[in-house]
């Protein structure tokens, strides 16, 4: 569907219905300014900026409850928090940084710079783009609502039966829990239908798979793996509602129920989820660490394969969470070998990111500060990884401070550090400006400072035997001299608090680049790839002319010619040049989709739909009503408003085609 | 759902290239099936682990009728024919034909969910409630949500019919009828998994 | 084109704090006196991981400081120093072969090492003690069954330390009441869930008597962090008098004592819940506690010679006062023995926590025990309540208690 080139004239189009007479009465919203420009959007650019901003928000909130987290632990017999709201806490850090923070902030980019990378228009469904991200937002409403309606739930992300079950956690939190990650679940899966196709169907000419960026890679290895793990948990998920809810028993150990199917289900779906969180990361460092090298990636096709194939071993691995959960020896052996076979992949990944900057001319951004960062931090938690592989060691230290320290170094210095590289890599194609690379110094340093105060101590208290999720420590555990419990979680939490410091820098430099900013060149960075031959930030409709792809790194390519007898890369032209080329050559008849109701009524109706199973029947038929008519009035509306419903959207520059078709 | 199916694609119709050669809506039905599978292989996983697990009311080889349920069983299974004379009708551009055998697939499918309602009804008479047992809950999720999934699909029949009778359709009409027959397939392949593991291999 | 400033800090600084980082965590295994110390073991089967994570923690440990130097080479060596942009490589599939193999290789020989410990780990054939380990919220019940070559004729049914002779092989056989719990205590072995509905089995085995810390580390509710254990291991003479003192009848205390009166207490309050063995109720039939009927775990601690035990509350405080504990905790191995089948003398007793618990439960540690919010649970309480003791009541029920002997 998407951008699409207007039907020439000897095509007729007689079945499409007049989108104003859609539905009757509600007459279809025509691109506007002000608020109601994101509300009804179907542009993946700013449903991407929407995506972004919802996830920063969320950050932020993980954050402060990590930092609260942090204060309790900070001393013996912490009283910041009561049991009751740490147990709340750290269920809602991890879900949020996880869910709500992560995943959108993976697909904020991927939203963003996917169709740009591929040399398309839109994605495929921009319709189905936009109700992924309402349902996002409305699932993150659902679960934080229960901060404020009887708190929130309390079971741990991984919420093990049968703690999770009614008699356990009382409270409506793991309610709302459950709905928010089932609503949030269905975004993921529209998500990432959407985002296959996109990449399947609708490169520019020219790109084959393996002239794909990396970037675009990983994005696509990621949705396949939420295309397949993601209704795992969503049957987990619908079980546990059933027995809250409905009064079934699928945990209840008395009605001879089995604890540990939730713990397949769960890791079924958690392991692969892993990969979801990293791989988008690796990504983004896969485009920076060649830009700032002057040189392509390493080894692209071993990349694009280990890549592939972390996510294929990833669906094979997940027992290995559950090594102390009483399976047999035999399949202990069993996902204790396929975990080591999947570092494998992952080692072939750090040794082409270094061999990229091998023999490079690289050049210190801030992007390629964070990008170096994630390379190495992700080393370190890689080998801590290696080391949980080996299933005996692991009953030592699974449930430990070690495995925190583990998956922080994975998840914050792998992943967040790579969408920290994209933030300031990107910055300039989204807005147009140039984020302070001063700031960005002073954020980079702090946050890696922080964190490695923050998360390297977990190494030692795990293995001095501090078990996770306790809300106190006590001074009779703590043992004495320096790998004392007491020292090493000061530290930690003086850590944490440094780390928030380096945060602050990076919403700092946003308001500053905000308010003014340094207006960006249109190719900052001297990059590769396609995204940059479009100008920044973007038009509505991305590309003048859809760009015919002969190599890998095509931008790259079309400025730099290499001099036959000197075999050393010379400049044939700049960015702005090819920029302008593109310009000047536009295609004529381009036609945008229409922005819609639809996709807000639909997750609203979702939304209302699945409180219902916490507030009553009659909220749940109001809901699925709602649903109902916003399905149908999404089916009647045809994606590309009429002409006359028609209104440019960057006023000139096109509405010279524009006023020729009406 | 519906949206998905019903979803256009116009880049594919008018010659804009798609790199696989398949619509974008076609291959995103297939991706969707492609979860669905797992969806329903987790709820049938949750059954086989349940399905003699019984403190409380009947056993499975106790309430489950063969005779009743296969013949619902083959009904459906004709409406898998049925539909494929409804995308053959569509792709001829034969509307009345299309709308016909539409229908006559909607009956079908509405004809099984009336098997499954009188199903299920019989079986609470005996005493088999959603939560009698492990086994009644594990039995009543997977066949419900089957039997969900089968409503969508009469209402989506139901719904293009309308569509193609009142010529609002927004896209390749044959293909909308390809989509909602691709689902409708689906539907039925996973109750033939279903009917073989649950009322077929004894417990 | 170059618009934004070349920022040109080699980053060494970064790789040289991380390497540190690596170095301490290796550190960690020299530590002194950390009873949960994971590097420390203390019989044979956490000897054999503490074996495996020699080969794995120093092989991870210099791989790691060799990608970081590596790393940190490169990032020095091609800064950019005015050189041209260099020719448009695209990787040498040698080379990423032979980084494919190496890895490859290394990890096979450590996945070898595994196997067998995997496995070693797995026996039970070799088993020459069996305790019944069953978690609820927040304490752990330990049952000896019947073992007359151990002495053990009548089943022993003990909480808050786990008592196990040294140079035996034990086997833990664990489950759980209600939500799943994990029995760990690192100096012994490694952890293994305690599941409801299934029995897991965790071997233990002790080179010398001591005292081993452990915490209960799969996520188990509000005092998930108080759940904690001690293992007690006793050279052969020493258990066999342990058994002796568990299996001694029980004695009333004599009339006209604080303590009798206390015993009078007990039965109004305690005995409810938490079964004293041989006790006898006013008109002397067996006073039998039925936890099954106020507890949702539907068990309680049994209190028979709680005084032989040094902690109280799912371990979670001390029945020693601090100095009589570390007398204990630090006891050599000769004469660790005799001290802690001294038990908790009235000197020694922790007055301050035990009043503190008996006063009101729930505000020594978080359970649920508030009346009013307990629908779900049909009235029963997970954890103890606040009894509404008098100061009068609470004397003479510490009287009583310190008479179980």
């Amino acid at each position: 569907m998407a951008i699409i080139e207007r039907p020439s004239s000897e095509v007729t189009t007689p079945a499409v219905v007049a989108p104003s007479q859609a539905l009757g009465a509600i007459r279809r919203p025509v691109a506007s300014k002000g608020w109601r420009e994101w509300l009804f959007t179907v542009d993946h650019k700013k449903i991407g900026i929407m995506y972004g901003v919802v996830a920063m928000v969320f950050f932020i909130v993980g954050g402060v409850e990590a930092l609260l987290i942090r204060l309790q632990l900070a001393l013996p017999d912490g009283r910041i928090l009561s049991a009751d709201q740490y147990n709340q806490m750290f269920t809602m850090h991890a879900t949020t940084m996880i869910f709500l923070f992560a995943m959108p902030m993976a697909g904020a980019f991927a939203n963003y710079f996917l169709p740009l990378q591929i040399g398309a228009r839109d994605v495929a469904f921009p319709r189905l783009n936009a109700l992924s991200l309402w349902l996002l937002v409305i699932g993150g409403i659902v679960l934080n609502a229960s901060w404020f309606l009887g708190g929130a739930a309390d079971g741990g992300w991984f919420m093990y039966a049968p703690n999770s079950g009614p008699v356990f956690s009382p409270s409506n939190g793991v309610d709302f829990w459950v709905l928010g990650l089932q609503i949030a679940g269905i975004a993921s899966l529209i998500g990432s239908i959407n985002l296959i196709v996109t990449v399947l169907n609708m490169r520019a000419p020219g790109m084959t798979l393996m002239k794909m960026p990396v970037f675009t890679w990983m994005i696509l290895v990621v949705q396949f793996l939420l295309v397949f793990s993601l209704p795992v948990i969503t049957v987990a998920l619908v079980l546990l509602m059933f027995q809250r809810s409905y009064g079934a028993t699928f945990f209840d150990v008395s009605q001879g129920a089995d604890p540990l199917l939730w713990q397949h289900l769960f890791w079924i779906f958690g392991h692969p989820e892993v990969y979801v969180l990293i791989l988008p990361g690796f990504g983004i460092i896969s485009e920076v660490l060649p830009t700032f090298s002057r040189k392509p990636l390493f080894g692209y096709p071993f990349v694009v394969f280990s890549g592939a194939s972390i996510g294929l071993v990833g669906f094979g691995v997940w027992a290995h969470h559950m090594f102390a959960a009483g399976l047999g020896p035999v399949s202990v052996a069993v996902f204790s070998i396929s975990t080591m076979a999947i570092a494998i992949p992952t080692g072939v990944k750090i040794f082409n990111w270094l061999l990229t900057m091998w023999g490079g001319k690289i050049w210190y951004t801030t992007a390629m500060k964070f990008a170096i960062g994630l390379v190495v931090l992700f080393t370190i938690g890689g080998l801590s990884g290696v080391t949980h592989s080996v299933a005996p060691s692991d009953t030592q230290q699974t449930d430990t401070y070690y495995i925190v320290a583990h998956f922080h170094y994975v998840l914050f210095g792998g992943m967040v550090f790579g969408l920290f590289s994209g933030f300031y890599y990107w910055w300039p194609k989204v807005f147009g400006k140039l984020l302070n690379e001063k700031l960005g110094s002073w954020n980079f340093w702090f946050m890696v400072i922080g964190m490695n105060l923050t998360f390297g101590p977990m190494h030692i208290l795990g293995l001095q035997g501090q078990p996770r999720r306790m809300y106190v420590w006590t001074e009779a555990r703590a043992g004495e001299g320096l790998f004392n419990f007491g020292f090493w979680n000061m530290v930690s939490s003086i850590g944490s608090f440094v780390l928030s410091i380096g945060i602050l820098f990076f919403l700092i430099n946003v308001v500053i680049t905000a308010r003014n900013g340094k207006q960006a060149p249109a190719d900052p960075w001297d990059a590769r790839t396609l995204e940059w031959l479009a100008t920044s930030p973007p038009k509505e409709h991305n590309f003048d002319r859809i760009p015919v792809v002969h190599h890998l790194d095509e931008f790259f390519h079309r400025k730099y010619e290499e001099d036959a007898n000197t075999h050393t890369m010379r400049q044939i032209a700049t960015g702005e040049d090819l920029i302008r080329a593109e310009e000047a050559a536009a295609d004529s008849d381009i036609h945008l989709p229409g922005p819609s109701y639809w996709p807000l009524v639909l997750a609203i109706g979702v939304g209302v739909l699945g409180l219902g199973v916490v507030y009553g029947t009659p909220v749940m038929v109001f809901g699925a009503a709602v649903v109902l008519l916003a399905s149908f009035g999404w089916v009647l509306e045809p994606s590309v408003p009429e002409a006359i419903d028609y209104a440019s959207p960057d006023g000139d520059g096109h509405s010279k085609e524009i006023a020729t078709h009406g | 759902m519906a949206e998905t199916a019903t979803h256009t694609d116009h880049a594919a119709d008018h010659g804009h290239h798609s790199s696989t050669g398949l619509s974008n809506n076609k291959l995103a039905m297939w991706l969707f099936l492609g979860s669905e599978c797992l969806l329903f292989g987790g709820l049938i996983s949750t059954y086989m682990l349940y399905r003699g697990r019984v403190q409380d009311g009947p056993h499975p080889s106790q309430i489950y009728d063969i005779p009743f349920t296969s013949v619902s069983s083959f009904v459906l299974l004709m409406s898998s024919l049925t539909m494929v004379l409804a995308v053959t009708s569509a792709q001829r551009n034969d509307d009345n034909r299309t709308n016909l055998w539409l229908t006559i697939t909607a009956l079908l499918g509405a004809t099984f969910i009336g098997g499954q309602v009188y199903e299920f009804t019989t079986f609470y008479r005996e005493g088999l409630g959603f939560t009698t047992s492990l086994f009644s809950s594990s039995f009543y999720s997977l066949t419900g949500f089957h039997g969900v999934h089968v409503s969508i699909g009469v209402i989506m029949l139901l719904s293009t019919m309308g569509i193609i009778k009142r010529n609002k359709i927004t896209g390749n009409k044959s293909e909308v009828v390809e989509l909602v027959g691709l689902y409708w397939h689906f539907v039925d392949i996973v109750w033939i998994v279903i009917f073989t593991l649950i009322y077929l291999i004894p417990s | 084109m170059d618009t934004v400033n070349n920022v040109k800090s080699p980053r060494r600084r970064i790789s040289t704090t991380l390497a540190g980082v690596t170095g301490l965590l290796f550190l960690a295994g020299c530590a002194t006196n950390a009873p949960q110390d994971t590097w420390q073991a203390k019989g044979p089967n956490a000897q054999k991981i503490s074996d495996l994570q020699w080969i794995v923690f120093p092989i991870a440990g210099v791989v790691g400081v060799l990608v970081l130097a590596l790393a940190g080479y490169i990032m020095f060596k091609y800064r950019d120093t005015g050189q041209p942009i260099p020719t448009q490589g695209h990787g040498k599939p040698t080379a990423e072969i032979i980084l494919t193999i190496v890895p490859a290789l290394i990890l096979t020989v450590v996945g070898v090492f595994t196997f067998r410990a995997i496995f070693d780990l797995a026996k039970t054939e070799d088993t020459e003690m069996i305790i019944n380990v069953t978690g609820q919220q927040w304490w752990w019940e330990y049952d000896y069954p019947v073992q007359t070559e151990l002495g053990i004729n009548t089943p022993i049914i003990s909480s808050g330390q786990l008592v196990m002779p040294v140079g035996t092989k034990v086997l833990l056989r664990e489950t759980s009441r209600d939500v799943i719990h994990s029995y760990w205590i690192p100096a012994l072995n490694g952890k293994k869930d305690a599941v409801p509905g299934r029995i897991h089995l965790l071997r233990l085995e002790a080179d010398k008597p001591g005292i081993f810390a452990g915490q209960c580390t799969e996520f188990c509710g509000l005092s998930h962090a108080n759940m904690r254990m001690e293992a007690v291991a006793l050279s052969k003479e020493d258990f066999a008098k342990w058994v002796a003192g568990q299996q001694k009848a029980y004695t009333s205390p004599a009339d006209g004592t604080l303590a009798k009166e206390g015993e009078t207490v007990f039965l109004n309050q305690c005995v409810r819940c938490h079964q004293v063995n041989g006790l006898k109720k006013a008109d002397g039939t067996p006073a039998l506690a039925a936890p099954d009927e106020n507890v949702y775990s539907g068990a309680a601690p049994n209190l028979s010679h709680l005084m032989s035990r040094n902690t109280f509350a799912g371990a979670m405080f001390d029945l020693l006062r601090k100095n009589c504990r570390s007398d204990v905790w630090d006891a050599t191995s000769e004469e660790f023995g005799a001290k802690y089948l001294a038990g908790v003398s009235e000197s020694c007793l922790n007055q301050t926590d035990l009043r503190a618990w008996l006063r009101n439960a729930p505000a020594m540690k978080p359970m649920y025990a508030d009346p009013t919010k307990l629908t779900k649970t049909g009235g029963k309480y997970r954890g103890m309540p606040n009894l509404g003791l008098t100061e009068d009541d609470i004397d003479k029920l510490v009287a009583y208690l310190l008479t179980l002997k």
